[in-house]
């Protein structure tokens, strides 16, 4: 009973780590492709075609400027996919080091000062500093990305610290400490390959996080700025032609919520499989 | 049934039949007044309510002609008829013009409206210290002189055919000597409406004012109720929480309005000319060539069909359709895409240019300014877009004159005159334009008048000064059984006067509404939550002993001091200056300086700080730029929003999540536990806003259960305002209740494994006896640190989800004071929340540390 239990658990979380994969996979394509190519510009306003529903012409219609909604989303799936994932980038690389520094022996004024800040970081209403730093900096892409990687940082450093600091209780950093490398290039050399799973978990969570962050501040105004697409502004635009066209609400709310769920499933999936349960 | 028999009936016995039923009910009523309410939905709300201070154009719309009256006022085809002045005499010198007053007037105040009251409202305007922001209007006034009680002589210094016109502005409305300085929050006048109430944020109401000279007005109450975003402004008036929208801001959803019985609608006109501002000092724009190619190169119709709808009417020129004296000069230079380039290469051009295009928020501008870069890009001229905030737009191009393009309105009429204003933002300067308009202001003919309006509107054209786009439309929507409503007129103002209900009376009686009843509850709340705080330290001092309470303390504060540096020095970095953008695009520099001074903005940044800090130690948190009344009854205000709204979510988000994490982790590996975890998967991935979105859609506009948004305060009564926040409440807590769902079933799955769970199960347990009596109470630990944070998230993270249901919250108050530049009720706002965030994390780790057996001993941790 307990054996066929977790054997279908286990089928049914590897589904979904692949469905996941699949899923982001297919976005972070669409993502790239969108790079160098579109069906149309999706800049291109043509007045006469404007608000078409789905046709040959255009798969997923034209919006009240008659942009192609397909090239929107592939666009904006360019911009949403660039954004969450710098913001990520930045994260990582300011937050794995403070982790690791946090944590390297002998700990104390330096892990208290790293952890205060990061509670400091954190005890901040995200939503709500992301908004302030787009409305000193200007709106906009780059402000987006520093706005949500900020929040990012405390959450790698947490993670990272805390990972770290079990790692370091193991035989081979002991060992390497006896050989006498110093605790900086341990944390280098021997912990963080041995973290880099666990930052992908928290990476894919962090990602789908900036993917809903980044919808959310364009949507109020404060993302990506016309001309560049974004999927929070295209909803945004579509709230006032919900009863003309409430395929223009539909498409990019929809794209939103299945590459969460392909991220989330993607991230899920990894952390079952790095530590399977039981 | 007495309805439908009513309908079987022919319209006009109907009608007869409904005014003796009606006659019936108002004499039975003995007296009593029958309730006529309508409420009026606005982009803008005004900063202040006094428009003799402040030009924002959002406070005559409300107040001008409905609480303050002119000397004179418009006609509705921009003519100038009497109000307060019933006649007048023009010397025929043309210095002098003596006003002959109505008798009987009474401000709302009490005092008596003569020439006394009107002197003091003029010279008030006019004298040097004053903020009034058209004051250089009048700037020929030699002096103002009380003839007798009701006799009123204006001398000039020189001629000004523009006087009249001037005096019917919003800016020299009369006020009374007893009142005036408090018009700002209190304004009182001589109108047919007294001011009620201004729920910041959210509405102002006014009142009938029984004792009005003139003909009373029938309505007995108008509610503005300012609305910015055009979804929630569409959905407000699809949901009936408006009764009327009276500048629509969008445009691609009005003919279903139109299209709609329950409505009727106007697409008339405004004074507000739309152009593409060309900047003349920057080298290719200051080509008179280079600007009539441009002109060329606009194709006006499909910018009006693209940016607005259709709706708008082409200008080749600075001046509106509707006046007389207009001439239509949209011919002079039709789109030609062929005359354009030939025009740039005889300029030197041939190869085109690059340009900046700034624009400011607006959709006319946003929308259009793509189509014209679109546009300008068929003739080679490569324009860039950058998109900017009002402030930097004012800062920047208005102020700074740092652009090359832009495109906005001018909304105020008879405007022509910016044209010859020196070092004016788009830097046109011609000897011969200026000579017009001094003729133009030494004239009092009015064929000569005339005349030399065409010649003005000629010259700007020929000249190609700006490219010319629209007249912008005002689209006004209402339900039709409103009868009255005045929209069309030179000032776009609101004019209520005639405004009744065509269902009166069948809606019962007046029922006085009490003012600004603080809720009970909220007091209530905090002193729970003051006690819960209290009676945690207590324990936790008792079983860990002081020093260790102390020592979280000191961390708590040392935290809250670095948090409110990081954002007061943020804040300051915010580009932008605030009392620029508060006092708009007119306004005298000596103005801007004294409003600085007043605002305390003229000290160190330092000193400002630690005035600050000091002020919040004592629960002051100073006073807000833009509504001038303390930052604490502010956030106090919307807080009675965002704190009930935040539990309202938290508790629904519980009640969803303990029955589905419970039901998962009892059926856990199987297809109940699969299905669960699939749900609660969607519900992660689905953005709230989106969701509410959707809700609206579907519950408010489809099938009208709800409202689609908006607050009518506590004081309506405990229903209505859950009511108006249950949507919002189920948006926010949806993603919330699949976190917690899914943090209890891994909490009590790992539980589980526990020796004590096999301990119980040995003795013979049930499943659902384990999970409830012994797992759930030792899962609740790390689900305690969730909620904690939750709530704090649910307190800041409702900002974008109070925009899409237009609620009066802490999240909206953020974001309207981020776009004033508010910078003392943003700082209040985020320092609170973090304060909120911070003591809530403070109460939960010592909750957690009492609850959790693993960290008693001290260390333990």
């Amino acid at each position: 009973m307990s054996v066929a239990d977790t054997r279908n658990g286990a089928a049914s979380r590897n589904a979904g780590l692949v469905i996941g994969a699949a899923i982001t996979a297919a976005f972070v394509g669409v993502a790239v492709i969108a790079q160098i190519w579109t069906p149309y510009d999706p800049a291109a306003l043509s007045i006469v075609h404007k608000l078409q529903s789905p046709n040959l012409h255009h798969w997923f219609g034209t919006d009240q400027l008659g942009r192609d909604v397909l090239s929107m989303l592939m666009a904006g799936a360019k911009n949403t996919v660039g954004v969450a994932l710098l913001s990520v980038i930045i994260g990582v690389f300011i937050g794995v080091p403070l982790g690791l520094l946090a944590a390297c022996p002998p700990r104390g004024a330096v892990d208290e000062l790293i952890m205060r800040g990061n509670d400091l970081v954190f005890g901040f209403p995200s939503l709500l500093l992301a908004i302030l730093i787009s409305a000193v900096f200007g709106p906009g892409a780059v402000n987006a990305i520093i706005a949500i990687g900020i929040f990012n940082i405390p959450v790698f450093a947490r993670v990272t610290r805390g990972g770290a600091l079990q790692l370091w209780t193991r035989d081979y950093c002991l060992a390497a400490q006896v050989a006498g490398k110093g605790p900086i290039r341990i944390s280098f050399e021997h912990i963080l390959p041995n973290l880099v799973s666990l930052l992908a978990v928290q990476g894919t969570i962090q990602f789908s996080l900036g993917v809903i962050a980044e919808a959310g501040l364009s949507y109020v105004g404060l993302g990506a700025q016309p001309p560049t697409p974004s999927w929070g502004r295209m909803l945004n635009e579509a709230q006032t032609l919900a009863a003309l066209a409430p395929s223009l609400a539909l498409f990019p709310g929809s794209a939103m919520l299945l590459f969460v769920l392909g991220l989330n499933l993607l991230g899920e999936g990894l952390r079952h499989r790095r530590e399977p349960p039981e | 049934m007495k309805r439908e028999s009513l309908s079987c009936l022919a319209p006009s016995a109907t009608r007869l039949l409904r005014t003796l039923l009606l006659t019936a009910l108002v004499l039975t009523a003995c007296g009593a007044q029958a309730a006529e309410r309508v409420t009026i939905g606005m982009q803008l709300e005004p900063p202040i309510l006094d428009p003799t201070a402040n030009p924002a154009a959002a406070i005559s719309e409300i107040l001008y002609g409905n609480v303050f009256e002119g000397l004179v006022q418009f006609a509705a085809d921009g003519s100038v008829i009497p109000k307060l002045a019933s006649s007048w005499d023009l010397a025929a010198d043309g210095l002098s013009y003596v006003f002959h007053l109505v008798h009987g007037v009474r401000f709302h105040d009490g005092s008596a409206f003569d020439a006394g009251s009107a002197k003091f409202s003029l010279d008030r305007a006019l004298q040097p210290g004053s903020v009034n922001p058209q004051k250089s209007r009048l700037a020929k006034i030699r002096a103002v002189d009380v003839v007798d009680r009701f006799t009123l002589r204006i001398r000039l210094g020189q001629r000004s055919g523009g006087l009249l016109q001037s005096l019917a502005w919003g800016a020299f409305v009369m006020v009374s000597p007893q009142s005036a300085a408090t018009n700002a929050v209190q304004p009182s006048g001589t109108g047919p409406f007294r001011f009620f109430g201004w729920r910041r944020g959210d509405s102002v109401t006014l009142v009938r004012n029984a004792d009005y000279w003139g003909k009373p007005a029938v309505l007995s109450e108008a509610t503005f109720k300012f609305i910015a975003d055009p979804t929630a402004a569409y959905a407000a008036l699809m949901a009936g929480d408006v009764d009327a929208f009276s500048n629509y801001p969008a445009p691609e959803s009005f003919p279903q309005f139109a299209a709609d019985p329950r409505f009727a609608v106007l697409a008339g006109t405004t004074e507000m000319e739309t152009v593409l501002a060309l900047n003349e000092r920057v080298p290719p724009l200051g080509n008179l060539l280079v600007r009539r190619a441009i002109s060329y190169a606009l194709d006006r119709r499909a910018i009006i069909d693209g940016a607005m709808f259709g709706y708008g009417t082409p200008i080749g020129s600075h001046f509106p359709p509707r006046n007389p004296a207009y001439v239509d000069l949209t011919g002079v230079y039709p789109h030609d895409v062929a005359k354009a380039k030939a025009l740039l290469a005889a300029a030197g051009y041939s190869l085109g240019f690059a340009v900046t295009l700034k624009l400011p928020p607006p959709s006319y501008a946003r929308r259009g300014g793509e189509i014209v870069a679109a546009e300008l890009a068929q003739v080679g001229i490569r324009a860039s877009i950058e998109n900017l905030e009002w402030a930097q737009w004012i800062d920047q191009v208005f102020t700074r004159h740092d652009f090359d393009m832009s495109i906005v309105g001018h909304a105020e009429p008879m405007d022509y005159d910016i044209y010859a204003r020196d070092d004016y933002y788009f830097g046109y300067s011609s000897p011969e334009f200026k000579a017009l308009i001094a003729a133009l202001d030494d004239t009092i003919d009015a064929t000569r008048r005339r005349d030399l309006l065409q010649r003005i509107q000629r010259k700007l054209a020929s000249d190609a000064v700006n490219g010319f786009l629209f007249q912008y439309p005002r689209l006004a929507i209402w339900n039709a059984h409103w009868i009255g409503l005045g929209f069309d007129n030179v000032l776009g103002v609101v004019d209520l006067s005639r405004v009744h209900d065509d269902r009166v009376a069948l809606r019962g009686a007046y029922i006085g509404r009490a003012a600004a009843a603080r809720p009970q509850a909220f007091r209530f709340a905090g002193g729970v939550l003051a006690a819960l705080a209290l009676g945690l330290c207590a324990l936790v001092t008792r079983r860990f002993g002081a020093a260790y309470l102390f020592g979280r303390l000191a961390v708590l504060i040392a935290t809250l001091l670095v948090a409110t540096a990081i954002v007061f020095v943020v804040v300051q970095i915010v580009p932008g200056d605030p009392v620029r953008y508060m006092m708009g695009l007119q306004a005298d520099p000596d103005v801007i300086a004294a409003t600085r001074h007043q605002l305390g903005l003229d000290i160190a940044p330092l000193q400002r700080y630690l005035h600050w800090i000091g002020g919040l130690s004592r629960g002051d948190f100073g006073s807000s730029f833009t509504y001038r009344i303390p930052v604490g009854e502010l956030i106090a205000e919307r807080l009675q929003v965002s704190l009930p709204l935040a539990v309202f979510a938290l508790l629904l988000s519980t009640m969803i999540a303990f029955p589905v994490g419970l039901i998962a982790a009892a059926g856990r590996g199987r297809a109940v536990d699969r299905v669960l975890t699939s749900v609660t998967q969607l519900g992660l991935a689905i953005p709230n806003f989106w969701l509410g979105m959707l809700l609206v859609m579907l519950f408010a506009v489809g099938f009208h259960w709800v409202s689609a948004g908006g607050f009518p305060g506590w004081e309506s009564g405990f229903a209505p305002g859950l009511k108006a926040l249950t949507l919002p409440a189920i948006a926010l807590a949806m993603p919330q209740a699949a976190i917690l769902a899914r943090v209890l079933r891994g909490a009590l799955i790992d539980t589980l494994h526990e020796d004590y769970i096999r301990t119980a199960r040995a003795k013979g347990a049930g499943e659902w006896q384990v999970l409830w009596r012994h797992a759930l109470p030792n899962a609740l630990i790390p689900l305690l640190t969730i909620l904690g944070m939750q709530f704090s998230f649910l307190l800041a993270g409702g900002v974008i989800i109070e925009n899409v249901f237009f609620l009066p919250g802490l999240g909206r108050l953020v974001l309207q004071a981020i776009v004033q530049r508010d910078l003392i009720v943003v700082q209040s706002v985020v320092v609170m929340l973090v304060l909120a965030v911070v003591m809530v994390t403070f109460l939960v780790d010592l909750a957690y540390v009492l609850v959790n057996p693993r960290l008693r001993v001290p260390g333990g941790a």
